[in-house]
């Protein structure tokens, strides 16, 4: 258990805890005995006032014992809850400072079944050790001993009960488990029968094939119910096979108690402590085999949670501070890059280029010809393996990391909003900007129009990550953001291909006439939102192809005339 | 459903046709409205397996009888010791010993009936949800969020069958044993009863306070979790952004103050749930003690034996477990409940239905194509029309082209004349039939359709193609495949045409899975055709290949384009400009370009760099 260092600050709950349980439990393991005196010494010996003493002190001692519980689940409440607390915190800044090859190797899925569901599941975990496997466990131990005192024949009952009970819940367990995966599989198919035909609606009717899909999904349907039913026919047994371990063991008591009896060794009260001992020795079983269960799920989930609590981030930053050199000059020698983790040909290969301060710079080409990779390197949302990447002349690994990234404003590829106003959205790029401020920022980037057709206007609130506005209209927000934001550089990574054309000349006008000294670096797939920038770099395969005006490549590089040709001609021809 | 439509920033967003639909925020927690009657339709649903819901409930009342015999069969047993009757221990021991063994087979049964019962409830359930939901008409998918659409298949009808293996069998059997207990009980004993009653009724009032305050704050810690979840999601998904603008610390900040104020009412949900269990202890055991104290009292007045104590002190304890059991299960069949009115919310939404009165011939093999909009109107919100008064007339085999702004309603049309959605006022003329005379089935077969989004189905790449006629020869499927430039491809996968697509053919590139998409529309073979163009993620390479598997396509046919580049524009023999709802322009690329207006506008903003 690695993560048991957690506990650390909440120690004396958690010592609290089983120690108070440990109160509950013998309360709980005397009052058979108890019962036992009242019943033989009281009522078949005649002496009431046995009666009411010992009742009394079984009363006192049950709310002793109560007390305890209730104790206990406080403290366990504090301990186990303060844990996850604190482990939760921990993973989080974890995640928060971890490079985008070890997110992306996570999946934000599974990030958030980490931080949530896991770390739910060894808190639970936590509790349910601290008091039930403490309660169990005692109770187990406890009864069997307390049994024996009372008479050591019963162990015959014991030892033949028990290994049967342990072994019939061991067979069924893992009999069922492979089941349960693959009714999860099944599962499975039902839900993307059911996805894909909410998604694919459209298709679906357009073509006339509900009753189609009906049949598939009745076959998905059936397949799930079957295997359902096949894992609950073992589940069933396990029941009624282990009620009869337990009754078989109580017929055996009364037999053996009966001669006992006879014999004069015992008096019929301990009889009934026994039988209760027994059901509770029996139970405590039970309990501790579905515990292992509940161990092996929490030590997954920890498993889970230590992976990512454990990555090292792979970017440190630098130390380098720039004073306010505003230059925006961005330099990349000899560079070249491999996705982490990926095999095969580098996504960039050997590539150098100089983009200037105030310039601006497009970059072409086709997908998978390393465009959104090459600007990843600048902000270092990745590091590139030879070579090297210099902002203002510094390279970027040497910059104090946030010190890099105030310098770049970066419009992604898929625009992402959070969950606020439009106010709070744009002032991401700033926060101390003021109304005034945002509303330029906003009509800079042409998306003052729409908000203003809002009802709330900028005091609108974007929900579940502006799913209510279209591509277009998140694009335009986050470019307001990043203009706020006042960089050096500015980056548009394809960020602008929801709009429509006369929304984006638009705004390349907003932008020339009042971001004149910045540099932008604009990568598209679009050859009209590139022709009038002052450079545009052609990239194929990771490499430089070539490089010039508009009217340059038109002369001299047959990929861009290509790509020309492929969007301003018609293309019947075009067939390859 | 009234909460998808209060949906805060809504301006703006007619629910975007061709896309997903909006996500609202799951709700978390519902009671039901209408408990009495969902429960009824739920048990209808139980009925359909009659026998084995029969057989069941005689099962239970079978292991209930056994149940409340065999504590009195074990009070017997030990009276015979303490009568020094050894004969008859055995005896006894030996009938106790069959009812055990009985109440075990039965139980089995029990077990194995309820899983049965409500597997195939389930089954049954889903399957009319499943028809419900591909007949429901295009205007609700597309304002209903699909994963709620989605949790109410999965989520809301396993907790139905967990209520009902679970909770209808022992509430069942519960209300039995309670009345058998408690009559069993007033046999041995009227004044004892009294006792253990009262401290049971005593119990119960407990529990019902002790799970009030237990449900309140598990129920604030189940939102606390969901809004924690939501604040990770963001900002795991928007990792970039957040990074860009080196947000970590305000985002960690946030999120310690969640995670902290998730703690406290951990803490408290977890004291409250703790404590039940000792808490019910004290109570019981005061039970317990006040039995064994009267008990003991009435022995010694020789009005009971000692195994009648030792009885009723089970007795007592099977009374009140099913009391707690029925008590733990109020709130699984409360979830069940709320999740049933889900479901049935979604069986009772009206399905797409044919309005065709007057029943008009429509000669389906003998379509020429010719379609005419006259003077339509229509909103997806009210007062907010999309199109307005909007004229349109295509010749048989005529390819045209609808352009505009964003929002101009150019996918609308496509909306209309599948009869996805139906017009406001006005009327859509196939061949001079009116579209509301034709059944939708038969339109839409006339009608092939090439989506900007591809829908692709989990199942191999032959049947994907052949999606629109199950019946098509391979060769059939390969010609077709072959007119869309995609033969080559598939033939280079591992299994070619039987190559199981993972779910949405995310095994496949964008371009590709549009390949198929068109070879699917060429197999299908239409009269009309709708090319919703997708190119905006799609690469210039890819986009060439694609786009003269269109062209193939497109002959010999009436096509509508939804038009994004120019190339298609270009081609086409009419090109529509739409601006506000209306046909603002008409006719062949040269004409337009030479009346300088709107599409003149369009193609200088785009194209500004050969104009100069």
């Amino acid at each position: 258990m690695k993560l048991a260092k957690y506990l650390k600050p909440y120690w004396l709950f958690t010592l609290l805890t089983p120690l108070s349980m440990v109160g509950e439990v013998l309360v709980d393991l005397s009052q058979p005995r108890l019962m036992a005196k009242i019943v033989d010494e009281g009522v078949v010996g005649g002496n009431m006032e046995l009666i009411i003493r010992t009742g009394i002190m079984m009363l006192l001692l049950i709310c002793f014992g109560g007390m305890c519980g209730v104790g206990s689940a406080a403290f366990s409440g504090m301990a186990s809850q303060g844990f996850a607390r604190d482990l939760r915190n921990d993973t989080f800044k974890r995640v928060m400072g971890l490079s985008f090859e070890q997110t992306d190797k996570f999946t934000t899925g599974s990030l958030v079944t980490r931080l949530t569901n896991d770390i739910t599941q060894v808190q639970q975990f936590v509790d349910f050790a601290l008091r039930m496997l403490v309660r169990d466990s005692i109770l187990f131990i406890g009864g069997i001993i307390m049994m024996l005192s009372l008479d050591i024949n019963f162990g015959l009952v014991l030892v033949c009960a028990l290994p049967v009970e342990m072994v019939l819940i061991m067979i069924l367990i893992k009999k069922a488990n492979p089941i349960y995966s693959i009714v999860q599989k099944k599962l499975d198919k039902v839900n993307s029968v059911v996805q894909e035909n909410v998604s694919g609606a459209r298709v679906v009717k357009a073509f006339v094939r509900e009753e189609h899909e009906s049949e598939r999904f009745d076959r998905a349907n059936v397949d799930l119910m079957q295997t359902n039913l096949k894992v609950q026919k073992i589940m069933s047994v396990l029941n009624p096979l282990l009620m009869i371990v337990m009754n078989l063991s109580v017929i055996a008591i009364i037999l053996i108690g009966g001669f006992q009896v006879e014999a004069g060794e015992m008096k019929v009260g301990q009889i009934m402590a026994a039988l209760t001992y027994i059901t509770q020795i029996l139970m405590g079983i039970m309990m501790i085999s579905m515990m292992f269960q509940s161990i092996s799920r929490a030590h997954a989930s920890e498993k889970r949670i230590c992976e990512v609590l454990y990555t090292e981030p792979v970017i440190k930053s630098g130390s380098y501070v720039s004073d306010n050199n505003q230059l925006g000059t961005v330099s990349f020698r000899n560079v070249s890059f491999k996705y982490p983790g990926t095999n095969g040909e580098p996504v960039i290969k050997n590539l150098s280029v100089d983009i200037k301060s105030g310039e601006n710079f497009a970059i072409l080409g086709a997908t998978g010809s390393g465009k959104s990779s090459l600007i990843n390197l600048i902000s270092r949302f990745y590091d590139a393996d030879e070579g090297e990447v210099l902002v203002d002349g510094v390279n970027v690994k040497d910059y104090d990391i946030d010190c890099l990234r105030k310098k770049i404003g970066m419009v992604l590829q898929k625009s992402e909003l959070f969950s606020g106003t439009v106010y709070e959205n744009i002032a991401w790029g700033d926060k101390d900007a003021s109304k005034a401020d945002i509303e330029k920022a906003a009509k800079i980037a042409q998306a003052d129009e729409f908000v203003s057709l809002m009802p709330a206007g900028y005091d609108g609130y974007i929900a579940e990550k502006g799913a209510s506005l279209s591509g277009g209209q998140k694009q335009r927000l986050s470019i307001a953001r990043s203009i706020l934001k006042k960089p050096e550089i500015l980056i548009f990574d394809d960020s602008t291909s929801a709009l429509d054309l006369g929304t984006e000349s638009r705004l390349q006008r907003a932008l020339e006439e009042n971001l004149k000294d910045i540099t932008v670096i604009k990568i598209a797939q679009r050859i009209a939102s590139v022709m009038n920038c002052d450079r545009i770099a052609v990239l194929e395969h990771g490499s430089l192809c070539a490089i010039g005006t508009h009217e340059e490549l038109l002369r001299t590089s047959e990929v861009y005339r290509d790509i020309y040709n492929s969007q301003m001609k018609s293309s019947g021809e075009g067939d390859n | 459903m009234a909460q998808q439509q209060k949906r805060p920033a809504a301006v703006n967003n007619p629910p975007r046709p061709l896309g997903k639909g909006p996500r609202g925020p799951v709700l978390v927690h519902e009671k039901p409205k209408d408990v009495l009657g969902t429960l009824k339709r739920i048990l209808s649903y139980m009925g359909r397996s009659k026998y084995i819901f029969f057989i069941l409930l005689a099962v239970m009342l079978a292991i209930t009888v056994l149940n409340l015999a065999a504590p009195s069969l074990q009070q017997k047993a030990i009276d015979t010791i303490s009568g020094v009757d050894y004969k008859n221990l055995v005896k006894y021991l030996i009938i106790l010993g069959l009812v055990y063994v009985l109440t075990s087979v039965i139980t089995y049964f029990q077990g194995w009936f309820s899983a049965k019962l409500s597997q195939t409830t389930v089954k049954i359930m889903r399957t009319d949800l499943f028809r419900k939901i591909v007949t429901l008409p295009i205007r609700y998918i597309d304002t209903h969020n699909h994963g709620d659409l989605m949790s109410r298949m999965t989520n809301d009808v396993e907790n139905i069958s967990n209520c009902i293996s679970q909770s209808i069998g022992s509430l069942f059997s519960g209300v039995l044993t309670i009345i058998g207990s408690l009559v069993i009980m007033l046999y041995y004993s009227p004044v004892l009863t009294l006792i253990s009653v009262s401290t049971i009724i005593l119990t119960v009032l407990f529990t019902s306070v002790m799970t009030k305050f237990m449900r309140k704050y598990f129920t604030r810690q189940q939102i606390l979790l969901g809004k924690l979840d939501g604040h990770i999601e963001e900002m795991v998904v928007g990792y970039k952004t957040v990074v860009s603008y080196s947000k970590e610390k305000d985002a960690i900040d946030k999120f310690n103050k969640m995670s902290d104020s998730l703690r406290k009412t951990g803490v408290k949900a977890q004291i409250c749930g703790g404590s039940m269990g000792p808490l019910m202890n004290i109570v019981s055991n005061v039970g317990f003690v006040l039995i064994a104290g009267f008990g003991g009292y009435f022995a010694l007045k020789k009005i009971i034996s000692i195994g009648t104590i030792q009885a009723f002190i089970l007795y007592s304890k099977q009374f009140s477990r099913p009391i707690n059991e029925i008590a733990n299960q109020y709130a699984q069949i409360q979830t069940a409940v709320a999740g049933g009115e889900r479901i049935f919310a979604v069986m009772d939404e009206e399905s797409e239905k044919d309005d065709n009165s007057n029943d008009r011939e429509f000669i389906l093999d003998n379509v020429s194509g010719n379609i005419s909009f006259k003077n339509i109107n229509f909103s997806y919100v009210q007062d907010k029309p999309v199109l307005k008064g909007f004229n349109l007339e295509i010749k048989s085999g005529q390819k045209i082209a609808i352009v505009g702004a964003t929002g101009s309603g150019k996918t609308t049309v496509v909306n209309l004349l599948t009869r996805f959605y139906d017009i406001d006022s006005g009327e859509i003329e196939i061949d001079g039939v009116n579209i509301k005379d034709i059944s939708k089935n038969k339109l839409r077969e006339t009608i092939g359709i090439v989506l900007q989004d591809t829908v692709l189905f989990s199942d191999t790449i032959r049947s994907n193609i052949a999606y629109a006629k199950p019946q098509a020869e391979l060769s059939e499927i390969e010609s077709a495949a072959k007119t869309a430039n995609a033969d080559r491809f598939i033939k280079r996968l591992p299994d070619g045409y039987e190559t199981v697509l993972s779910e949405s053919g995310s095994n496949l590139s964008q371009g590709q899975r549009q390949l198929l998409a068109i070879a699917r529309a060429v197999l299908a073979d239409p009269k009309i055709l709708i090319l919703d163009e997708a190119t905006s993620s799609v690469d210039t390479r890819t986009e060439m290949n694609i786009q003269s598997a269109m062209v193939a396509l497109m002959k010999n046919r009436t096509s509508l384009i939804i038009a994004h580049r120019l190339s298609t524009i270009i081609d086409a023999d009419k090109i529509i400009v739409i601006d506000d709802g209306r046909v603002v322009e008409q006719g062949n690329h040269e004409e337009l370009l030479e009346q300088k207006g709107c599409y003149y506008n369009l193609y200088q903003n785009q194209f500004a760099g050969i104009a100069t």
